[in-house]
Parts: structure tokens; C-alpha cells; sequence
């Protein structure tokens, strides 16, 4: 186990975008603010086997879910899985069906592990695509993004990032003072149109 | 209960929530056409290659595991007996550039809705292709 190589200096910015997307789009659908602006720390990868660790278990003190979704320079990189870039979303497993809920989704059987993991993975892909179209609109080129992969606790076989970026951005999201959504956020060096 | 006189509605997307959630909305806006669900492309090529007769609209996720929306309308446009059933995309995705490739990829794209969406937005999309 080791950190990964140099840093996007553009990783801040992509932070930014990734906090406005997420604000916009619980505003958009059902009028949520958060209590407070979130917390952004640049925390260093932990690189495992060429993937990045992802672990619930660090960042809330009981089970929760994990999903992550890639992004890739072009259709060709994507076939090769040659990752750009990665969100990973992290909620805790009790709290879950209430935050899909919370964005007019029908409510899910928090006793169903799948069901709660499918939860995780539909707000990981929203997330995603509304972040998608924010890097666009800010004049980067358009990216490729793929579907979304969950799991309980902790990514198993850990989550394809850009393997010279050492860096990722850890946005934390409060509802109601509760530390209730995690994203985090990686992305090599992405060109401009 | 579904009318029997009616076509039916194909729903493809890999998140069985957002299926649940779009369902949930048309028949809540008085939609009584029967439902067929698929959570992958090559899912949705069995079920339409046994129903395609039957089915008035098809509304089409992008990103999916193993055949992505794209891919999967890029092999139904070539297909005359099914290209002629309008699909309306339902995805994450929602840039210019990506409404573009949709439309270079099948220019009889019907519509192309942004999730998450109002439910208006959906109903008004598909209605006019409903039989």
C-alpha cells in the first residue's frame, strides 16, 4: 500500500462544482438547504492493488453504503477502463431510504440490503450526472461516465481513479446539523474545449 | 389493473428505484398501460425481440453495466421492425453535448429527460406516444 503520485491543480475547482451540483439539485427538488456549507478537505489517496480505498467505516461510526461512478476522457479510454476520474458517494445504511425520500424517490424496505444499495447507487448517478454537466458548462471537454457500483461498508476490490493524481476532495453534507451524505471526489487533468 | 387494449410501456434502466419512482409517476397521472422493465440493454433486447409488437414507447436509460442506452439504441435504429418505436431517453446525463450524441445516434430520438425530473416533465414527454 502506498499514496499515489502529483496533483491536479484543478482539483479544487472540480470540489466546487461538485458541492454547487449537489446544493443545486436537492434545492431543485424539494427545497432542501443544508444546515450549514460543506466541509472540503483534500485528504491523500490510499492506492491498493492500482484502485483507490473506499471505507464507510471511516467516515461514519455504523454500517453504511457505498457507490462510485467513473469518468473517462473518451469512449476509448472507457472501454479500457482507463479512468479520469471518480465520485464516490457514502451514506449511512440507517439513514439512507430517508435521504431518497427526502428527493421524492418511492420509499425503500430499509431492512432490504439490495434495496438500500440500489438507493445509494440512484443518488450516486444523479449526483454524478448533474456534476457531468457542470464540468461541461465550466468549459472542460465532455466527459464519459459510467454506471453506478455500490456496496455495504467498504468497496471490495476499492474504486479506478487517475492513477497520477494522489489527491481526493472529502465533501461532507449536514442536514439538519447531522453529517448525513459524504462525497468524494478525484480527477486527473481534464483539457479544456 | 392495466388495459388490455393498450400497448405496453418498456422501462430500461438499472436502478430498480428510478424504474419504481417512473412507473409510480404514470400511473399516478392516470396512465393505464401495462409496464415491461429491463435493468440492462441485452435485457431489454430479449424483451423486445418476444414483445416489440406490443410496446408503444420505450424510455431508455444511458449508463448501464454491460450495454449502455447508447448502444443499445444504436442496434434497434438499424433494426426496422423496432426503430420505428420511439424511445425517449431518461438519463443522469443532461449536457448539450449529450442531448447532440443521443440525436446523431437516432435522429427519431422522441425526448430526452433530465433525472431527476419534475413528473410533469416526464408525462408530457411520453403522452403523445402512448396507444
Amino acid at each position: 500500500m502506498f499514496f499515489a503520485g502529483s496533483v491536479n491543480k484543478d482539483l479544487d475547482q472540480f470540489g466546487q462544482m461538485l458541492n454547487r451540483s449537489v446544493e443545486r439539485m436537492f434545492l431543485e427538488r424539494n427545497e432542501i438547504r443544508f444546515s450549514k456549507d460543506p466541509d472540503m478537505e483534500k485528504r491523500l489517496i490510499i492506492e491498493y492493488g492500482g484502485l483507490m480505498r473506499a471505507d464507510g467505516l471511516e467516515k461514519y461510526n455504523e454500517s453504511s453504503f457505498i457507490s462510485y461512478i467513473n469518468y473517462y476522457l473518451n469512449a476509448k479510454d472507457m472501454e479500457k477502463n482507463k479512468a479520469i476520474g471518480a465520485i464516490v458517494v457514502y451514506i449511512e445504511q440507517t439513514y439512507v431510504a430517508t435521504l431518497l425520500k427526502l428527493l421524492k424517490y418511492p420509499l425503500a424496505d430499509d431492512e432490504d440490503l439490495d434495496a438500500l444499495a440500489d438507493c445509494c447507487g440512484t443518488l450516486c448517478n444523479i449526483i454524478a450526472g448533474a456534476f457531468k454537466t457542470e464540468i461541461s458548462k465550466a468549459g472542460y471537454i465532455e466527459l464519459e461516465m459510467s454506471h453506478f457500483t455500490s456496496y455495504r461498508n467498504r468497496a471490495v476490490v476499492g474504486v479506478p481513479f487517475c492513477f497520477n493524481e494522489r489527491e481526493k476532495i472529502e465533501s461532507t453534507f449536514f442536514i439538519q446539523n447531522q453529517k448525513r451524505l459524504i462525497v468524494e471526489t478525484t480527477m486527473g487533468i481534464v483539457p479544456k474545449r | 389493473m392495466a388495459d388490455t387494449n393498450t400497448k405496453k410501456i418498456l422501462v430500461i434502466d438499472d436502478s430498480t428505484l428510478e424504474r419504481e419512482l417512473l412507473i409510480e409517476i404514470l400511473k399516478g397521472s392516470g396512465i393505464k398501460n401495462e409496464f415491461l422493465q429491463a435493468r440492462s440493454g441485452e435485457q431489454a433486447i430479449e424483451i423486445l425481440g418476444r414483445n416489440y409488437k406490443d410496446v408503444c414507447i420505450i424510455l431508455l436509460d444511458w449508463q448501464m453495466p454491460e450495454m449502455s442506452g447508447l448502444e443499445f439504441m444504436e442496434g434497434v435504429v438499424k433494426v426496422p421492425a423496432v426503430a420505428k418505436i420511439p424511445i425517449v431517453m431518461v438519463t443522469a446525463s443532461g449536457s448539450d453535448d449529450n442531448k447532440r450524441q443521443a440525436k446523431q445516434v437516432n435522429p427519431a430520438l422522441a425526448g430526452y429527460v433530465v433525472k431527476p425530473y419534475e413528473p410533469e416533465v416526464l408525462v408530457d414527454a411520453i403522452k403523445p406516444y402512448l396507444k
